[in-house]
């Protein structure tokens, strides 16, 4: 049964169409890559996947079962089952990194502090911060808050992991680390969106790339079809645009 | 020039004005608290109200910001009796001042809440947590954080705008002055004395407000 499942589903911001009728559904453990033009609609796929955006026509359906999202207890049950790290990271700036990641595991679902301080911990120093869990995040690069919020995603233990861009903001090196945790997580079974405009990571790491272009899923398979024989143009056109950087 | 200052006077009604300086400083106290009261409220109906209450907000402030203070306690002291209503000199300046500062810190704290981080707020939706969680961990801090500077400048600001409260007769620090001098006729030393009193207060209030920020809000303030 496919773990997530967007079926025509169409959003707007205002009177702005943003998705137009997506079609796409990610197994149980499986990683999709999301990639595409700037403004095509990845992130608001995502923002629809938390509940932020509420589709104006289609559904969405999480382990089978359809969300309302007029149904606040639907929304819950969709963000206990997700993490999302934006684009923008969006930590809170009045608290430190590790409270950052501690705050929901503690306040939200009311979990022991010893317990998920030893995780967050554990998680941070996964993540290369382990000296930093004191600071607060205007003090740390955009990279650095990059992978606090990374942490804090993943501190709740989430069945669903939605990444946006979550490498546009590090450097060469750290790109590594990040790429290595996130390959961790796909090899433990976590069920991932990324959107990325890495493609050698995508390639790499997806089990099935969607191409997206006006707010519509253009193309949809496999990293080498996608990559290397695509049969759309745009999706050529894209491609052949980013590979030639 | 060949004025001799004659200090020796004038020091021993310190102790008389250290007591008119801590009557001025529970003028400024009380009636920031009050104009905290009204102006959270205000502030609060201004970002998030609608329809009568807002405009109702809006005159008020209007009103409060575009007269001078002193007018609007004149006319509490000396109009209001017209009316029937009879306030203590005290308490026209203690009202005058809240009114005053409320309709201040209702522009200063709505700057406050508008300044709340959308993104922060999706963060905190995302995770779970309440609205009451989102205002309690997220919002308040962040506003409480923006508006601690202004809020604490305009607090001096009162301070200092206590010596109205002379002209009514009433004795706060400088109408302690105008006593002084109207016996010792040493205008150049009394009021010297008083300057000094200020400074001190206002910068023992800025310095104790400056330390609080930097321990509560991490924020950096200049003292003077
Ligand atoms: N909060 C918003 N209000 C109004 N329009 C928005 C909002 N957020 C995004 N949009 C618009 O929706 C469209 C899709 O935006 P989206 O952020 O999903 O693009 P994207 O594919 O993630 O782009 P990028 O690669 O630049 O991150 C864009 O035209 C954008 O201008
Ligand atoms: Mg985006």
């Amino acid at each position: 049964m496919a773990h997530l499942e967007l079926d025509k589903v169409s959003a707007a911001y205002g009177k702005l169409r943003v998705l137009d009728g997506i079609e796409l559904s990610v197994a149980k453990g499986e990683t999709v890559g999301l990639i595409g033009p700037s403004g095509s609609g990845k992130s608001t796929i995502l923002r629809v996947l938390t509940g932020l955006l509420k589709p104006e026509t289609g559904s969405v359906r999480v382990a089978g079962e359809t969300i309302n999202f007029d149904k606040p207890a639907d929304i819950r049950t969709l963000r206990n089952r997700t993490a999302i790290v934006f684009q923008q990271y969006n930590l809170f700036q009045n608290l430190t990194v590790l409270e950052n990641v501690m705050i929901a595991p503690i306040k939200v679902h009311g979990r022991k502090r010893s317990e998920v301080q030893a995780e967050a911990e554990n998680l941070l120093e996964k993540v290369g911060l382990a000296n930093k869990l004191e600071s607060y995040p205007d003090q740390l690069s955009g990279g650095q808050q990059q992978r606090v919020a990374i942490a804090r995603g993943l501190c709740l233990k989430p069945e669903i992991l939605l990444l946006d861009e979550v490498t546009a903001a590090l450097d060469p090196e750290l790109v590594s680390e990040v790429l290595d945790t996130i390959r961790e997580l796909a090899a433990e079974g976590m069920t991932m969106v990324i959107v990325s405009h890495e493609m050698g990571f995508i390639r790499e790491i997806s089990a099935r790339v969607a191409f997206m272009a006006d707010g519509k899923v253009v193309e949809l398979g496999a990293p080498a079809d996608i990559f290397d024989a695509p049969n759309q143009d745009r999706t050529r056109d894209f491609v052949g645009k980013i590979l030639r950087h | 020039m060949d004025y001799t200052f004659q200090y020796g006077q004038v020091w021993p009604y310190l102790p008389y004005l250290i007591k008119g300086a801590w009557l001025s400083l529970q003028i400024a106290f009380l009636a920031f608290c009050g104009g905290m009261l009204i102006g959270t409220v205000c502030a609060a109906v201004k970002t998030f109200g609608g329809g009568f209450s807002r405009h109702a907000v809006n005159a008020y402030v209007v009103f409060f910001v575009n007269t001078p203070q002193l007018v609007q306690i004149y006319f509490l002291y000396f109009a209001l009796p017209d009316l029937g209503i009879f306030l203590s000199s005290y308490m026209a300046v203690l009202l005058g001042m809240t009114l005053n500062a409320g309709a201040y810190l209702t522009e200063i704290q709505r700057a406050g809440f508008e300044s709340r981080r959308q993104s922060e707020m999706e963060a905190a939706e995302v995770l779970g947590f309440s609205r009451l969680q989102q205002i309690r961990y997220v919002i308040l801090p962040h506003v409480a954080k923006v508006l601690f500077p202004p809020l604490s400048n305009h607090y001096i600001l009162m301070t200092l705008g206590t010596s109205m409260a002379a002209i009514f007769g009433v004795e706060e620090l400088t109408g302690r002055a105008f006593n002084i001098n109207s016996e010792t006729f040493r205008s150049l030393e009394v009021f010297s004395i008083v300057a000094v009193i200020y400074v001190f207060v206002t910068l023992i209030a800025s310095v104790a407000l400056a330390l609080f920020g930097k321990f509560a809000f991490r924020t950096k303030m200049r003292v003077v």
